[in-house]
C-alpha cells in the first residue's frame, strides 16, 4: 500500500505545480497584470463611432493607465455607441466637463480611451457619464484628407445629367467627384470620343438637390491637392436660369498637362502652340461651344 | 473473413485511422467504468507526466533561452528589441509550448505506454484480465488515456514557465534588455484568454487526446511479437508528430 | 457418456483466415472429471479453449457452459460466466506491475469488497496451497517458469471456480515442477471436485492424471476414451499420435506442388 501512497502524493505534487506554473503565467505575463488592484467604480460615455476600441481595452489619462473599457453596447435606436468605462477607485478626481477621445496608439497600434480633463470642480461619479466625447478617427478619412479627395457623394435624391466638352481632360475617371465650391455635388458618369470629334465629351451626373446651378456655369477639370486624382468643378456663372437634364456646360477648362506646364516653366511658351490641346495659362476657360 | 493482400497505403492508413477513431469511442464508452479504477489513473499521471517534467523543463528552458537569443538578434534590426519578451511570450505560449511538449511527451511518455500495452498483450496479460473478468479497456487503456489527458496540459503549462523564465535569462540578465521593459512590453500585449486559454491550454488538450490515443491504440492493436512491438513504439512517434502538427495547423486556424 | 456434462460443444464450426478450424465439432466435458484435449500441432486446441470462455465467437453450433450457451450472452453476463471458470495460460500471464501476493489477490480486489484481512487470509490460503506462501513478496520477474505457473494456479483458484482450463501447463518445465503442477491438478481435482480440462502433449504426464482423452485433429474428434484404453484402439490417429509416428493421417510434408518440377524437371510423377 505505501507503494499507492507515494503515487498518489507524487502525483498531487504534480498536480499542484501545473496548476501553480499556470496561475503564474496568468497573472504574471499577462494583461491580467496589468489590471486594477482595488476595486473601481464605472461611468458612462456614448460615441458617434468606436473605432477599433475593444473590451478591455486601457482607459487613460495623460497617458498613464486608470482603467478599461468594461463594455460597448449601441445605443437602441440611435446611431451612436454607448461606452462604459471601468476606472480605479484612486482617479475619483475626473471632472464632469472632461472630453473623452478614442485614441489609436502610435500609428496602427491598438485603441485605447483617453480622458482629457476639463475645468469644473464636480467630480465624475459612480454610474455617472462623461458627456464630451470624440469619436475614433477613420483611417480611410485621415488618408482621404491628406491626399484631397472627398467621400463619395450621397446619391439620396436621384441625378441629373449635364454635359460638357474638353479638350482634354487628363486623367479624369468615370466616378470622379463633381465638386462645388469645394463640396461634393455629383460624379462623373462617362467620359467618351464622339467619332470625328477631337474633343472628349464628360457626362456629369449632378444630385438633384443642387438644382439653381446657373447654366452659364463653366466645369473645369481640377486635381485634388499636390498628386490626387482629378476631378470636375463646377465655378457657378451669374444666369437666372439653372442647368437641367441634358444640358451643356457652355464654358469648361481642360486638365493642366504636367509636361506643358514644366515646358511652359523652362521655356515660356507652351510646346504645343496650337488651337487644339494644351493648356493656355491657369484660369483662361476655353471657348468650346460646338454642339 | 479474408483480407486482400493488395490494399494499398492509402486504403490501409485510412482504416487505421478509423479503426483509431473507433477505438476512441470504445474508450470514452469504458470511462465511467475507469473511476472504480481511479489508483490506476493517479498511478498513470504520475507515470505519464511527473516523470516527463525533468525532460519538459529542461528543454522548456532551452527553448525560450534560444528564442530570447534569436529574438532578440533579429528585433535589434529594427531596433525592436524591447518586444523580445512579447515575441518570446507569444511564441511560446500559443506554439512552441503546446507543440513541442506534445512531440516531447509522444517519445516519452507515448512510446512507454505503447511497449508497455503491447507487452501486456504479448505476455496474454490482457487476455488474463479478460478472464478474470475484469475489462482490459477500464483497467488498462483508460486510465492511460485519462493520464495523458490530464498531463499534457499540465507539462505544456510548465514548459512555458521554463520558456519565459529562459527567455528573461538570456535577454535580460545577458543580453541586457531592460528588465521593466520585457516584462511591462509582454504583460501588455499577451492576453489570458486568447494566448494563454485558446492556446496554451485548448491546443494541449486537444494534443492530450491525440498522442494517448495513438499511443494506447498501436499498444493495444500491435501483434504480439517482439518486433511487432517495436514496430509500434515507432509508429506511435510518427504518427503522433504528423498529428500533433496537423491539428496545430487546424487549431491555430480556427483560434486566430 | 451419461455423466452430466458442464460443458457441451455441438456442432462447433469455425473458420478462420480461410482455414476450417474446427468443422462441426461435437465435444463433452464430464463434470468433476479431468479431460485431457490432445492433438497435433496446430489443429486448435488453445483456440478451443477460448471458445468456452467466449473469447473467440464461432460461425456456427452451440457451446453450453453450465447450461449456458456462451456465444449468445450479453457482456456482463458473460463476465459473470468468467468468474466461474479459472484459466491458466500458458506463459501464467501474471501481471508484472504487480507482486505474487497481489497478482493472487487481483480477481477478490476487483470483484468484492472484502475487508483486509480477509483477502489477505485467501490470497495467503491459495498460496500455501501451491507451496508458494512464502513467495509472496516477490515479482513474477523473480519467479521461475515453474513457480510463476504455480502463482498463476493460486489465482485461477481464488474463487473456487467449478471449472478450471489448463492451456499446455506442463510445457518447459523440468521433471521436479511438471511434477508438482502434476500433482496440483489431481488435488484440485480429487479434493474439491473442481472439474479441469487439460490441454496438452506430455503424453506421460497426461495419462497419470487425466479421466478421458479427446484426440482432435483436422477440427473433428478423431478418437476419445480412457488414456489407458486409447493407445491401443486402433485407429491410425492414435497409432500415429500416441506411438509418435512421423507419418500417416498427420503427413509428414507440408501439401506442396509436384517435386520434380519444383526443381525444374521436366515431366510429372512417376
Amino acid at each position: 500500500m505505501t507503494q499507492r501512497r507515494s503515487y498518489a502524493f507524487g502525483t498531487g505534487l504534480f498536480i499542484v505545480l501545473g496548476f501553480a506554473a499556470l496561475a503564474y503565467l496568468a497573472t504574471q505575463t499577462t494583461s491580467v497584470a496589468n489590471a486594477s488592484q482595488g476595486s473601481s467604480y464605472t461611468v458612462e460615455t456614448h460615441f458617434a463611432n468606436i473605432g477599433q476600441l475593444k473590451n478591455r481595452a486601457p482607459v487613460k489619462i495623460a497617458g498613464v493607465r486608470v482603467g478599461s473599457v468594461q463594455s460597448i453596447e449601441l445605443v437602441p435606436g440611435k446611431e451612436e455607441a454607448k461606452v462604459t468605462l471601468s476606472i480605479d477607485d484612486r482617479h475619483k478626481d475626473i471632472p464632469q466637463d472632461s472630453v473623452a477621445t478614442i485614441f489609436t496608439s502610435g500609428l496602427l497600434g491598438d485603441q485605447y480611451v483617453g480622458i482629457q480633463f476639463g475645468q469644473s470642480k464636480t467630480p465624475v461619479k459612480e454610474g455617472g457619464e462623461i458627456g464630451l466625447t470624440r469619436p475614433a478617427q477613420q483611417l480611410e478619412e485621415m488618408i482621404g484628407k491628406f491626399f484631397g479627395g472627398g467621400s463619395a457623394p450621397d446619391r439620396l435624391g436621384g441625378t441629373f445629367h449635364v454635359t460638357g466638352n474638353f479638350t482634354n481632360v487628363g486623367a479624369l475617371q468615370p466616378g470622379a467627384a463633381v465638386k462645388m465650391a469645394g463640396v461634393p455635388i455629383g460624379s462623373v458618369d462617362s467620359v467618351t470620343i464622339k467619332p470625328g470629334s477631337s474633343e472628349a465629351t464628360v457626362t456629369l451626373a449632378i444630385d438633384k438637390r443642387y438644382s439653381q446651378i446657373p447654366d452659364d456655369s463653366a466645369g473645369a477639370v481640377f486635381t485634388s491637392g499636390l498628386i490626387g486624382s482629378q476631378y470636375v468643378a463646377i465655378q457657378p456663372g451669374g444666369s437666372p436660369t439653372f442647368l437641367a437634364e441634358g444640358d451643356q456646360l457652355i464654358l469648361t477648362q481642360s486638365a493642366l498637362q504636367l509636361e506643358d506646364l514644366i515646358g511652359k516653366f523652362l521655356v515660356n511658351g507652351s510646346p504645343s502652340d496650337n488651337k487644339s490641346g494644351g493648356a493656355q495659362g491657369g484660369t483662361t476657360p476655353d471657348n468650346s461651344g460646338k454642339k | 473473413m479474408t483480407t486482400a493482400r493488395n490494399d494499398n497505403v492509402v486504403v490501409r492508413s485510412l482504416s487505421q485511422i478509423g479503426a483509431c477513431g473507433i477505438f476512441l469511442l470504445t474508450i470514452l464508452a469504458a470511462i465511467p467504468r475507469s473511476f472504480r479504477h481511479g489508483r490506476e489513473t493517479i498511478r498513470q499521471i504520475w507515470f505519464v507526466g511527473a516523470m516527463s517534467l525533468t525532460i519538459v523543463m529542461t528543454c522548456g528552458l532551452f527553448v525560450g533561452m534560444v528564442l530570447g537569443l534569436q529574438l532578440y538578434d533579429v528585433l535589434s534590426i529594427f531596433g525592436g528589441t524591447s518586444a523580445t519578451g512579447t515575441v518570446v511570450a507569444i511564441a511560446i505560449y500559443r506554439e512552441l509550448g503546446p507543440v513541442v511538449t506534445a512531440l516531447l511527451f509522444a517519445g516519452r511518455a507515448g512510446t512507454s505506454v505503447t511497449a508497455e500495452i503491447g507487452l501486456m498483450r504479448a505476455t496474454d496479460q490482457l487476455d488474463a484480465m479478460e478472464m478474470m473478468a475484469v475489462d482490459p479497456i477500464a483497467y488498462v487503456i483508460a486510465p492511460r488515456f485519462l493520464a495523458g489527458v490530464i498531463a499534457l496540459p499540465l507539462l505544456a503549462v510548465v514548459f512555458c514557465a521554463m520558456g519565459v523564465f529562459g527567455g528573461h535569462l538570456v535577454g535580460v540578465t545577458w543580453l541586457g534588455i531592460d528588465n521593466g521593459t520585457f516584462w511591462s512590453n509582454m504583460t501588455a500585449t499577451v492576453d489570458v484568454h486568447k494566448d494563454i486559454i485558446d492556446g496554451v491550454l485548448l491546443k494541449s488538450i486537444a494534443f492530450g487526446i491525440v498522442v494517448s490515443l495513438i499511443a494506447v491504440f498501436q499498444g493495444y492493436t500491435t501483434p504480439p511479437t517482439s518486433e511487432g512491438v517495436a514496430y509500434a513504439t515507432t509508429r506511435t512517434v510518427v504518427a503522433s508528430s504528423i498529428a500533433i502538427l496537423a491539428l496545430d495547423f487546424v487549431l491555430t486556424s480556427f483560434l486566430i | 457418456m451419461t455423466d452430466d456434462a458442464i460443458v457441451r460443444v455441438r456442432g462447433l464450426t469455425t473458420v478462420l483466415n480461410g482455414k476450417t478450424i474446427f468443422d462441426k465439432l461435437d465435444l463433452d466435458i464430464p463434470r468433476g472429471k479431468v479431460t485431457a484435449i490432445m492433438g497435433p500441432s496446430g489443429t486448435g486446441k488453445t483456440t478451443l479453449l477460448k471458445h468456452i470462455t467466449g473469447q473467440m465467437r464461432g460461425d456456427a453450433g452451440t457451446i453450453e457452459v453450465d447450461g449456458e450457451n456462451v456465444p449468445s450472452l450479453s457482456r456482463e453476463k458473460l463476465f459473470g460466466l468468467r468468474e466461474r471458470i479459472g484459466y491458466l495460460f500458458q506463459n501464467s500471464a501474471l501481471l508484472t506491475d504487480f507482486d505474487v501476493f497481489e497478482n493472487v489477490a487481483f480477481p477478490l480486489r476487483q470483484h468484492t469488497e472484502l475487508p483486509e484481512e480477509l483477502i489477505r487470509n485467501i490470497v495467503l490460503n491459495k498460496l500455501e496451497a501451491v507451496g508458494l506462501r512464502g513467495a509472496a513478496r516477490l515479482s513474477p520477474t523473480e519467479l521461475s517458469g515453474g513457480m510463476a505457473r504455480r502463482v498463476a494456479l493460486a489465482r485461477a483458484i481464488v474463487f473456487d471456480p467449478a471449472l478450471i482450463l489448463y492451456d499446455e501447463p506442463f510445457v518447459g518445465l523440468d521433471p521436479i515442477s511438471l511434477n508438482q503442477v502434476l500433482l496440483l491438478i489431481r488435488t484440485l481435482n480429487h479434493t474439491l471436485g473442481i472439474t479441469s480440462v487439460l490441454v496438452a502433449h506430455e503424453l506421460a504426464a497426461v495419462q497419470k492424471v487425466a479421466d478421458h482423452v479427446y484426440l482432435i485433429a483436422n477440427g473433428k474428434v478423431v478418437a476419445q476414451g480412457a488414456p489407458a484404453t486409447l493407445a491401443g484402439d486402433g485407429s491410425p490417429w492414435t497409432a500415429q499420435f500416441f506411438g509418435g509416428q512421423i507419418d500417416g493421417p498427420v503427413p509428414f510434408q507440408y501439401p506442396a506442388g509436384d517435386y520434380a518440377t519444383a526443381l525444374g524437371f521436366p515431366g510429372g510423377k512417376a
